[in-house]
Parts: C-alpha cells; structure tokens; sequence
C-alpha cells in the first residue's frame, strides 16, 4: 500500500512538472513567431494601405507573398471589412490572384467549427468563381448546423442560394431555434417574396421559422402582404401571431381596428401585448376604449403596451389616459399616471 | 478497563481516519471528472472568434441587453466602471446602476461625472425590494439609467434593477467589475444560437491584480506581485475552467459568478429573483431557477463561456480574504440547506445528484474533512495509532494530487486559451500552483470552517470587502 502511495505520488509530480516544463517551451517558441507573425501583420496592412493609394497591385501581390497565407487571410479579411466599392474589388482581385480563395475553400473542408464559419464569410467577401460551389457544397455536407446557416446566408449575399425549399431542409429545419435563420431571412432580397410567404404560412413547419419569414416580410414594408398577415394571426401558435400582429403594425389594414380588438382578447399575453403596439404604431383611434381596457391587464408589459399606445394616439388617446390617471385609484389609475409621469420628472 | 477504553479511542480514531479519507477521495473524485469533463469541453469547443467577427455575425441580431450594477460604497471606481460599461461593444444594452443607499459620494460622484437629472420611469413591480428614492438618467448618454434606493443589499438593489430593466435578458455585474469591451457580445451568443432555452450565461472571471488598467480596460494582462493574490490567480482558474466548464457541458451548472452572470429576465422574475439576504445570492439563484424550470416541467440550458470577459480585484490582505472566503462559505452552506429537499432527489435529476451532490462533499463536507484531517492525523500518529510512514505518503498524496489538479487547469487555460502573455508566467504560475499547498489551502480551509461556524450561529452580518480600486495605469 505504501508503495502504492508513494509511485503514484512521484508520478503525478513528475508529470504535471513534465507538462509544465514542455507547455513553457511551446510558449516560448510561440512568442518568438508571434513576434514574427505582428511584423508581418504590420507590413501588410502597410501594403494594404499603400495600395488605397497608388493602386499597385504588383506591389501588393508581392508582400502577400512574403506574408504566411493565414496571417494574409486574417489581417486582410479584416481590412476589407472596412473598403468598399473599386478599392475592396481591387484588393479582393489581388487576393483572389495570390491564392488566398484556395486557401480558404481548403480551410472550409479542413477546419474546426470555428474556422469553417470564417471560412464560409470570407468566402463570401471573396466572391471568386469557386466561392459558389464551395459554399453550396458546405451547405450540403457540413456536420455543423451553425455552419451551414453561415454558408446559406454568404450564399445569399452572393446571390446564389438556391430555393428555400432546398436550403431549409439541408440546414436542417426540426428544432431550429438559432436567430442566425432570422438574419438569413431578411437578406432574401424582395423578388424572391413567393418563398418566404409559402413558408409563412406553412404549418408542417416550427413556429419559430413561421415567424422568422413574417418578420422578414415585414420589413419589406409590401402592403401587398398585409391580408397574408391577417391570416397568420389566426393561427394557433401566439408566436405566430404575435408576428402577424408586429407586421400588421407596419403595413396596415383596412380592416385593422376589428383586427387587432378582437387580438387584444387573445388569452396569449405576447399576443395582447402585439395587438396593443399595433394600434398605437397605426394610431387607430377607434380602438382606444379596447386599450383603456387592456390598462387592467393582469400582465404588466400589455398594461405598458396599452398605455403608451394611448400616448401616442394623441389627442383622444392621450385625453382618455389623463382621465384615467386622474380617476379613482385603481390599477388602470396606476398605469395610466406611471406612463404619464415618464420621462425627465417635474 | 483501560484496555477497553483505548479500543474504544482506537476504534473511533480509526472510523474519524476512514470518513476524513472517504471525504477526501470523494473530493478526488469530483475534482476528476471535472478535468475529465471539461478537458472534453474545451477540445470540443472551437477557438475564440475575434471580437470584430462576433459583431459581424450577430451584430444584427443581438437581443437587448441591461447591465445591471449594485454600487454601495463604489465612489473609488463607479465612476470608472460606468464609463467602461459605457465603450462596450454591443448594439442594444443599457447600463442601470442601483445606488444602495451607499453613505459615500458613490451617488454625487455620478451624478456629477454624468450630469444626471431625476427621471421617471415606469416599470413591474414583479420583484419585492426596499423603496426607490429616484431614478436618474443623463442627457450625455441615453444608455444610463441610476437608480438611487434605499440599501437592502447586494440582492435587494439586483432585483430592483430587474424591475426596472425593459430588456428580455438582464447582465448582473459588480461595480467594481472590469468587462472585456466584447463581453456582452461573447455572452449573448448562447442566446442567439438558441433562444428558446438558453436561459442564463455565465463566463469566465479573472484576477485584475497586477494587469494594467486604463481608461476602464485591462489594456495589459499580468501576473499579481502579491502571493497572495497569485494564489488567487489559480484558484480561479480551476474554478472556472474546470469546475464551471465541466458542469455546464452536463447542464448542472450550479453557479453563474455575480461578478458576471447574463439571465433571461421572464425566468428569474418568475422564480423570484434575487433571495434577499442572502450570503450566496448568485448561486441561490441558479438553484432556484434550476428548480423553476423542472417544477414546471421546462427544457432549459444554463451555459457557460470559458472565454474571459470579467476582471475583478482580488483581495490582497489576508484579512479581507478571510472575510471573503467565510462568507462564500456560508452562502453554500446557506443554499445546500435551504433547497435541501433537492439532494439527492430523484425528480431534479444531475441538479439534484451532481450539483448537490458537488456542494455537499466540497461545500459541507470539505473544509470541516480536511481540517479535521490536519488535525486529526498528526495527533494519532503522536498517540502511536497511526504509522509515520502512512501519514508520509498519505500526506505527500494528498499534496501531490493538489499540485496536480491545478496544473491541470493551467493546461486547460493554456492550451485553450493563453491569455497569460509571456512564457515566465506558465513559470511563475506553475511555482504558486505547487506553492498554494503549503500553508495558503490549510489557511483556506480555516477561513471556511469560521465560515461555517458563523452559519450556525446565523450570523449574517456581510463584513466589509476593502477595495485598494482598479483606476487608471495602476500595475
């Protein structure tokens, strides 16, 4: 037993002394490249900036190739984020000659999660002739989920994602929760509508996906879109609705005061809450008397929602507020003074 | 007769032996699976994106977020710590302070720097607190929001800045806390990939002694010049990149640090918030809002961060770190007892057997185990019962496995994230490692036992935690 306690002690010192030992030799020999490494960070964005100037892409070319391709692709991707127009398409060229595409795809097969998503948006930046096929390919095989978002969404931007019917699924649509689909949504530009609405108003899919296309329908401000709206407030899903309702805010509907009083008796309270942000974002005075009535709300962000909605619909809403802040007390009387007592006190 | 007494000593020195030894191989045993866990957390985990691309990515999808910071007494770094909070780089956030009834110029000192003016602001009361004086805003900077109350503690003034907060997720930090100007954006990144169930974030605080601080920014990492805080250092490490890492891999994270602690703020409201008084209010928390979920039968993700984004002072005195220690040992103490009916229980699943399970051995168990153990062992190998050899090469086990487990931790840090800039302070940081075991532990051990002892006997008084302050160019 003896024994026992001693080897093993001997040994748990010898290794962690051991490990120690080799991680500090590994840290000195990373600080002399690092040392390398930030000079050759600060020659190119020197070369970067001369290039701004004088437009010399063999000058260019040439510190790129004195530079290691991933400190190139590091510095310089974070240099391009800040060009725009010729002077980021003249660079991107002189990338795109030096190799770095290639550099880039072949990270995109061979990195970690992390490096496969960089991957992914300097492709994007790139733009070269193989970024396409390359992305197209991470959107159909990456084991990543994160990453196959990021590839639909550089696809997007280069304009070559194919039909959400095809994307929705390779990414894959059962649990989607990530906000990054909401991002992806928005940017499908204004003449592919059809599909964001089909999947608007799917109901084989998650809610989730519902409402991410009706936000991003939303803001394409299309009053064309506002009956589709009408219709997916209907729906059993609050947050569904509650989207619907957000949209609705914006564009308007003839019929929007039936509308939105008959949503402000929903039993969802993120659906009331909608209703009463709606009506005052459209300022619908007809529905004041409905939003004095949500004052009582037993949940305190439609209380809010209501009354400052009866702010804004000024002069009636507005009026109907003061006088319920001067009635007896009661809880409308408290949120109704508390909403009109905001802002740099008296 | 006195044959049958010294069995009897025998007999009963030989069982307190065996329970201080079971109680430190459980203690081994945990510390074991930690490594083991969060060595696999960390290989799994892909490197630390740059900042500019983190804003890049989510820049536009970034939820709203409210950094809410208790100051009492903070005149020596408000000021500082608002400013920094201020430059974060985040899209959406606002900063509220709850001045808490602080008898310093803690209140003056912002309204002076900041030109605030009083405010109303309506809110839900859905969180009990003690009685807001007056809210204040500031015409430089919309983003700022004090509230000045009336003290109630650390607890009290956090659940009033929930109230008061509009955003959907609430980021609780202390006042004299440093953040990484990409700590929100590093943070809310958990809620960004999954919205539905990601309910609080935790990330990875460090020691601030010794670094270079300006303008509210660590602009230079190093190593503190007092041992003591350099012990500190690697007590840090191991709490946070193994034990946290390791725990929130399985979803049983316990502790989310209120140095900086990111919450949806639905579900802290609905449990309740902040408990009031309490000595460990961060770890009640996460406790309560673990039962929460499971009463009511919810999927939830409590995640951690292993990426730095708070820098805090560390005591430097051995007399406020005792303080410190007795009452984070008291908090435990405190929360084991008081949700007491989940350990163990079947219905809270690994909360309920690994959480609990950690803080009763580490927790409850530990410190009164080991020193027992210190002064237990030598005295029965006075007494003859216990072979000189054995406590030898128990003693040397004991102190070898110490040293190991905190290199350990140093190798997670350095093959993860090697945010210690120069070679000489793996050195340095290996010597206190091994150091730490002798004297500083024993000492630790004692802090905490005072702890306990002030837990039974309700003492709830808080002690005072003497800031030297982080301001400008300090090294």
């Amino acid at each position: 037993m003896l024994w026992v306690f001693w080897s093993i002690s001997i040994l748990l010192s010898a290794l962690s002394l051991a490990v120690m030992c080799a991680l500090i030799a590994r840290r000195l020999f990373r600080q002399r490249r690092a040392r390398a490494d930030a000079d050759a960070r600060q020659r190119l964005f020197k070369a970067l900036i001369a290039f701004s100037q004088d437009r010399s892409r063999e000058t260019l070319k040439s510190v790129l190739l004195s530079v290691p391709t991933p400190i190139a692709l590091d510095a310089g991707f974070e240099f391009l984020s800040l060009l725009r127009g010729e002077e980021h398409d003249g660079v991107i060229a002189v990338f795109v000659d030096r190799g770095l595409a290639d550099h880039v795809e072949r990270q995109l097969r061979k990195g970690n999660a992390a490096e496969r998503i960089h991957a992914v948006e300097m492709l994007a930046a790139f733009s070269s002739g193989n970024a396409a096929p390359a992305l197209l390919s991470a959107l159909d095989c990456d084991r990543s989920r994160e990453v196959r978002i990021a590839a639909a969404i550089s696809l997007c931007d280069l304009g070559a994602l194919p039909p959400l019917e095809i994307v929705l699924p390779k990414i894959g649509i059962a649990g989607q929760r990530s906000r990054r689909l909401i991002e992806l949504f928005r940017r499908i530009p204004a003449d592919r509508i059809g599909e964001l609405k089909a999947y608007a108003v799917r109901s084989d899919v998650p809610a989730f996906v519902r409402a991410a296309a009706i936000d991003a329908l939303a803001r394409m401000g299309d009053f064309r879109l506002a009956d589709l709206f009408v219709a997916a407030m209907r729906d059993d899903s609050p947050e569904v609705a509650a989207a619907a309702l957000r949209a609705l805010g914006r564009t308007g509907h003839p019929r929007a005061s039936a509308i939105l009083a008959a949503a402000m008796e929903s039993d969802d309270w993120g659906v009331r809450s909608e209703a009463a942000n709606a009506a005052g974002r459209l300022g619908l005075a007809d529905l004041v008397t409905p939003l004095a009535g949500l004052l009582d709300d037993e949940a305190w962000t439609v209380r809010y929602a209501a009354a400052k909605a009866m702010r804004a619909i000024a002069p009636h809403g507005e009026g109907l507020l003061r006088e319920i802040a001067s009635s007896q007390t009661s809880r409308s009387q408290r949120t109704a003074s508390l909403i009109l007592s905001e802002g740099p006190a008296s | 007769m006195i044959s049958g007494w010294t069995d009897e000593i025998v007999l009963t020195a030989t069982i307190i032996a065996w329970i201080i030894i079971a109680s430190g191989m459980a203690q081994t045993l945990v510390y074991l699976l930690q490594l083991v866990i969060a060595g696999y957390a960390l290989s799994q985990r892909p490197p630390v994106a740059r900042s500019a691309l983190l804003w890049h990515r989510y820049g536009d999808v970034a939820p709203p977020i409210a950094l809410i910071v208790p100051a009492y007494n903070e005149e020596l770094n408000v000021v500082e710590s608002v400013h920094s909070m201020l430059a974060l780089e985040y899209p959406n956030f606002e900063v509220i302070v709850i001045n808490d009834g602080s008898k310093d110029q803690t209140l003056q000192r912002l309204v002076d720097v900041f030109k605030l003016v009083k405010f109303q602001r309506p809110y839900e009361e859905a969180l009990t607190h003690a009685p807001i004086r007056s809210l204040y805003s500031s015409p430089t900077t919309e983003r700022l929001l004090v509230v000045d109350k009336e003290n109630g503690g650390k607890a009290d003034a956090q659940n009033a800045g929930i109230n008061v907060c509009r955003a959907p997720i609430f980021c609780v930090i202390d006042g004299d806390s440093i953040l990484e100007p990409d700590a929100l954006i590093r943070a809310a990144q958990p809620f960004i990939d999954d919205p539905e169930y990601t309910i609080a974030v935790g990330g990875t605080i460090r020691i601030a002694n010794g670094s270079r601080i300006e303008s509210g920014r660590v602009t230079k990492i190093g190593l503190p010049t007092k041992l003591l805080a350099l012990f500190q250092v690697i007590e840090y490490l191991r709490a946070f990149l193994m034990a946290r890492l390791a725990w929130s891999r399985i979803n049983t994270l316990m502790l989310v640090s209120g140095a900086f602690g990111v919450f949806r703020r639905a579900e802290v409201a609905a449990a309740g918030g902040f408990t009031k008084g309490s000595m460990g209010e961060d770890l009640d928390l996460v406790i309560k809002l673990h039962r929460h979920m499971m009463d009511n039968g919810r999927k939830y993700r409590i995640q951690f961060i292993p990426e730095p984004v708070c820098w805090t002072e560390a005591p430097e005195t051995l007399g406020v770190l005792a303080r410190q220690r007795s009452r984070w040992q008291r908090g435990a103490l405190e929360c084991f007892f008081r949700y007491r009916s989940m350990f163990f229980n079947p219905r809270y699943g690994r909360v309920g057997f690994l959480g609990f399970g950690h803080i009763f051995i580490v927790d409850v168990l530990g410190p009164i185990a080991e020193v027992l153990g210190y002064i237990l062992m030598p005295a029965f190998w006075l007494l003859g019962m216990l072979s000189f050899d054995y406590l030898l090469a128990f003693t040397a086990l004991v102190f070898t496995y110490g040293v190991c487990v905190s290199v350990c931790s140093l190798i997670l840090e350095e093959a993860e994230l090697q945010k210690f800039p120069r070679a000489r302070d793996l050195a340095i940081l290996t010597a206190a490692a091994v150091l730490e075991n002798f004297g500083y532990r024993q000492i630790n051990n004692l802090w905490r036992v005072k702890g306990y002892w002030q837990y039974l006997r309700a003492d709830q008084s808080w002690g005072e935690m003497t800031r030297t302050g982080l301001a400008s160019d300090k090294k």
